[in-house]
Parts: structure tokens; sequence; C-alpha cells
């Protein structure tokens, strides 16, 4: 992933770069990696002595300062090389060590910076549980003032990095702290900490060598000083966590597309079928200019993503670049199984376990569709308090069109039908995508980017032309699932 | 449960529909998100099941500023006035 804005830091970055990219390629092997479903320690080590852990963390405790644009595009180098090591990379730096990094005290910060941005701790974080996914309202897992102490019990589940990590961020229950009735809190727990205990390793469709565990509170007493920031303000902090999870996330996305991308366009003008190179028939050429042109959108929204100063900006982008870039990557890994014919799905090839690898990345960090229904929400709320706007772009213009029928049609009855917030967050997804490669290709003035843009606008649009086409009748929808239409609002 | 009469417990009967918390348990300074667990889409759906039941002419651009369930039953109230002009 290029840097589309250069400046001081650029050089730093491309340089620990390509230290990466040369550690991985004589260190990793990602076939290994995932037929022993663990990463070696010296692969962790390795990357730990290249400084890779502590890129985002302050220079003050041995970190390198460096933006989260930066960390993107190393996480995006390192996912090319092993979707598993980037996951555990990517987790450490976004989700792992942001709220500590934000948040912490001092005295926090002395405690386990040091040891993170060494790479000699690994961070891990924590909201989901067994009854609690997509609704994070509802964890049960509870922590109680005891005197200095806070009593927690409850489980959790799918931990990444949960099997080696050394500080564990968890989102727990905190009923009446700090002034909030159902409020959440955050806390910071260390593998030994009495009454905490990390569960087995999952089997995993992909992402084999990643760690994903459960944990257990069982009446586990932490120190008072473990709460992370204000008490009752976990879903604050957590919006802006998880908006840098998200955003490295898809940076992994874009690296293992680049992986699929550049093995599909060797494979398809070496292999010969029909007397010509696959790469000269018609229908394999539009398929490899489309992929291209995801690609440079998927890395283009999550530059621009990465750029965003601004809390809330951060945190609806992230949306988008979460969505659009999972959604990419799945359809690249797919298509280059396709091109590669019988090949891709043969595993010694390699597209097959980018397949399987990032098939989970349309499910973690918030379900797709979930998002998706918050982004038409937040999406709707500005468009429609905004207005029209004058002089933006056609496929700009169609989106504004669609919210604002939306608003006019329904008014706040729009915020009862989560269909029509998906498909709008779906629409908004791919404009966001399309705005940022125009944007991103307008810089060079490069021929190829900027025909890459015009492809993603085009189906931009058509994405908006879907979205706003009327939704499958609920009476049908009901009626194939055998359901009574009870309840269902006009 | 037949919706109460009076503007304050028909807003908070409304509020407990959407969160898992009795009716007599939300209080007028409680806020929507921190307190009651809601997030962006749920605080929407709640000002569009008020608009809806009381029968009133909101926009989305009026609820920007609601965060408390307070702020919730002045709006109804002060759009329920807007009505009876
Ligand atoms: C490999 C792996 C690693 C993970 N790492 C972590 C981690 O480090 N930390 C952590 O806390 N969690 C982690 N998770 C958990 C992950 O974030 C959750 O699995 C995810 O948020 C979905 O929750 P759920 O599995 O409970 O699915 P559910 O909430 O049960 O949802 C299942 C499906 O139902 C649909 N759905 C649900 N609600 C809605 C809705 N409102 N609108 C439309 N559709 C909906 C969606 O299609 C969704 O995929 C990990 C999971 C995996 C598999």
């Amino acid at each position: 992933m290029r840097a589309d804005v250069v400046d001081e830091r650029t050089e730093v970055v491309d340089a620990l770069r390509e230290q990466v990219r040369r550690f991985c390629e004589r260190e990793v092997n990602a076939r290994d990696i995932d037929a022993a479903a663990r990463i070696p320690k010296a692969v962790l080590e390795g990357l730990g002595a290249l400084g890779v852990f502590g890129v985002t963390l302050p220079e003050a405790y041995g970190g390198a300062g460096l933006r989260l644009e930066d960390a993107c595009r190393l996480v995006d180098e390192l996912a090319r090389h092993d979707r598993s090591v980037a996951v555990s990379v990517g987790l450490h730096l976004g989700l792992g060590t942001r709220g500590l990094v934000r948040y912490g005290t001092a005295a926090q910060h002395e405690r386990w910076l040091p040891k993170l941005a060494s790479g000699e701790a690994i961070a891990a974080f924590s909201t989901t549980e067994p009854g609690a996914g997509s609704d994070l309202s509802s964890l049960r897992t509870v922590a109680k003032e005891d005197g200095a102490h806070l009593v927690v019990d409850g489980e959790k589940s799918y931990v990444t990095n949960g099997g080696f990590a050394g500080l564990f961020t968890v989102a727990v229950s905190t009923p009446g702290l700090g002034g909030a009735q159902r409020g959440q809190s955050l806390v910071l727990v260390e593998p030994t900490d009495p009454g905490f205990s990390v569960q087995r390793e999952e089997h995993k469709l992909g992402l084999k060598g990643s760690s994903t565990t459960g944990l257990v509170f069982e009446n586990a007493r932490l120190p008072r000083e473990r709460l992370l920031g204000e008490p009752g303000q976990g879903p604050r902090m957590l919006a802006h966590i998880l908006s840098w999870g998200r955003t490295l996330m898809s940076a992994g996305c874009c690296g293992g597309a680049a992986y699929c991308l550049d093995k599909t366009v060797a494979h398809a003008q070496q292999r010969t079928q029909f007397g010509r190179p696959l790469a000269a028939l018609d229908v394999v050429k539009e398929r490899l200019a489309l992929m291209h042109a995801r690609h440079f959108a998927m890395e283009a929204l999550v530059l621009a993503t990465a750029r965003q100063q601004d809390d809330e900006a951060l945190a609806v982008h992230s949306l988008a670049a979460k969505v659009f870039c999972s959604e990419g990557a799945g359809w690249v890994a797919d298509e280059a199984v396709q091109l590669h014919g019988g090949l891709g799905f043969i595993e010694e090839t390699g597209v097959a376990m980018v397949l399987r690898d990032v098939r989970v990345t349309r499910i973690f960090e918030g379900a797709n569709d979930v998002l998706l229904t918050h982004l038409g929400t937040a999406e709707l709320t500005r468009r429609a308090s905004e207005g029209r706007r004058h002089s933006v772009s056609e496929v700009e213009a169609a989106l504004d069109d669609f919210a604002l029928s939306l608003h006019s049609t329904h008014k706040l009855r729009v915020f009862r039908q989560p269909r029509l917030l998906h498909a709008l967050g779906a629409a908004t997804a791919w404009v966001m995508a399309s705005r940022a490669a125009t944007q991103r290709a307008h810089l060079t003035q490069h021929p190829t980017q900027l025909a890459f843009a015009k492809l993603v606008e085009q189906q931009a649009h058509a994405a908006v032309a879907r979205a706003s086409t009327p939704l499958t009748d609920d009476t049908l929808v009901h009626a194939a699932l055998g359901l009574e239409r009870t309840g269902a609002r006009p | 449960m037949n919706a109460p009469a009076n503007v304050d417990a028909r807003v908070i009967h409304l509020i407990s529909q959407l969160v898992p918390v009795k009716p007599q348990d939300i209080k007028p300074e409680q806020r929507l998100r921190d307190d009651l667990g809601m997030d962006s889409v749920s605080s929407m759906e709640l000002l569009s099941m008020l608009a809806e039941d009381f029968e009133l002419d909101v926009g989305v651009e009026d609820v920007a500023d609601v965060h408390t369930v307070g702020q919730t039953i002045e709006l109804v109230k002060v759009f329920l006035a807007k009505k009876a002009a």
C-alpha cells in the first residue's frame, strides 16, 4: 500500500515496510503456519525486534509514535505474506493497545507500554460473550466494587491473541459505577490475575495460525486501578477503539487482496488456453481490471479513513472501510480462485487459503449487516440535516437523492426499517470508496489509476441503483418463511 | 399492557419497550446511551416510535440534541404544543 500523501514519516514507514517484507519472505511460511495452526515464536520475536509491535505506541515508552495510516501500511504488508500474522499484529496495534494509549493513566502506561512496544507482551481485546455478540448492550460479564477491588464474574468468547496475550482490555458491565445505571466499563487484565483463566484454542475455517480463545472470570479480584478511563464510559471508549481496529483490519484485507491479485495476474499471463494467455481473453481482461480497481479503492478508502482526525468522522469512515474492504477481499480472493481454475482449489497455490482467511473479516469487529445499518443511520442523519448539496459528483448526488427520498417518504419512521437503513449503508460504503478512489487517482493523475477510479464510480452507481430499488416484498418474505405477518409496519 | 395517558409516562413506557429496564426505573436525568445502553440506531428508533405514537411531525434535524430521557419528554411536549397551536 503506497502512501498517497507523502510526508516526513512516509520514508520511515517505507523503510520499515521493506524490512518487514524481507523478514517475512525469509521467515514467514503461510502454509506451515496454516498447517500447524500456530505462529512460530521466532516470527513474533523477529517482528518485535523490528519494532513492529510498537509502531503506534508513544515514543516515551519505546514505541515509534507513528500514525494509524502508517500502521495500516505495515499491516497491509504483513497480510500479503500471512493473514494470521497480520491479524495478530493488527489486533495488538488497534483494539489491543489503543484504549490503553488513549485512556490510560501515567501509571498504567508505565506498567504496560514498554513491554507492549517491544513485543515482550502482546495485547488482546475482549467484548464478545456467548450471549452478547452483535448486541453489545447485553454484556453479562460484570465487575462489582469491593473496597479497593473490582470483582469480575463472567465468560468471554473468541478472543484474538488470547492464548499468548500479556494484557487484555476487557469490556464489562458495571451497573451504577460512575453514575451510569446500565454502564459498561473497560478493565485491564493480566493472564496471572487470580480467578481469571484462558480457555482452549478454537478450531477455525481460516486464520488458523491466529490464537482465538475464550476467557473465564470466576470471582476474579482486580485492583481498582485496573479500570481503564472513566468508569461507565465503556461504550464511548469502545467506539474509538473499534474505529482503529476496523481500520487496521481493513488494511489487512487490502494485503490479502493484493496477494491474490499479484498471483492471479501472473497466472493469467503465463497460462495458455485457446492458443492465447488467459490474460488476453476478453472476459478475463474485464475480471482483472475490476479486481485491480476494487483493490485500488480498498486501499484508497483505508488511507482516507486512517487520516480522519475527528473521532466521529473516523468512526463513520471505519464502518465503510470495514464493510467495503472485507467484502472486497472476499470477492477478489474468490475471483482469484476462479481465474486459477482447478489450481485455485489446490491449497499449494495459496489463494484458497486467503479465501478461507478473509471470510471472517465480514463477521468480526462487527458483522457487516449490523455495521451497514449503523452506517445507513449515520448517513441518513447527516444528509437529512444538510439537505441536498450542490456541485457534488453524479454518484454523490444519486446517493443524496436516495437518502432524501427515504427521509421525505418515511420521515423518522425510516429508523424503524432496518432493511432500508441497511440498503442505504451498502450504497454509502460504495460511494465513500468511490470518492476516496477518485481523490487518490486525481493526486497522481496516473491514467491507470484514473481508469480504476472510473470503474469504481460505475460500480458505485450500480450499488446506489440496486439499493434504491424497492425492497423484497415483506409479504413474500414472511410467506417464504411460513410466518404470519404480525406486527408489520407500513 | 395499554399505553399510559400522560406524556411523561407514555414516553417512559415506549423507552421501556426498547431497553431491558422497567418503567419505574427510568428517570428523566438518565442518558439514553450511557445509562440506558442505547446506541445511535436504537435511539433513533425510539424517536421514531415517539413521533408515530404522538402523531408528531418531527424531522431528523430536530432530534440531534436529544440525549436524555428528560430531553426526550421535552421534545414531545414542544411538538405537541406546536401541533395544538
Ligand atoms: C476468528 C475470530 C476472532 C475474533 N476475535 C475477537 C476479539 O478479539 N475480541 C472480541 O471481542 N470478539 C472477537 N470475535 C467475535 C466477533 O467480533 C463476533 O463473532 C461478531 O461480533 C459477531 O457476533 P456473534 O458471533 O455473536 O454473532 P451474532 O450476533 O449472533 O450474529 C450472527 C449473524 O446474525 C446477523 N445479525 C445479527 N444481528 C443483526 C442485526 N441487528 N441486523 C442484521 N443482521 C444481524 C449477522 O449476519 C451476523 O453475522 C472474533 C470472532 C472470530 C470468529
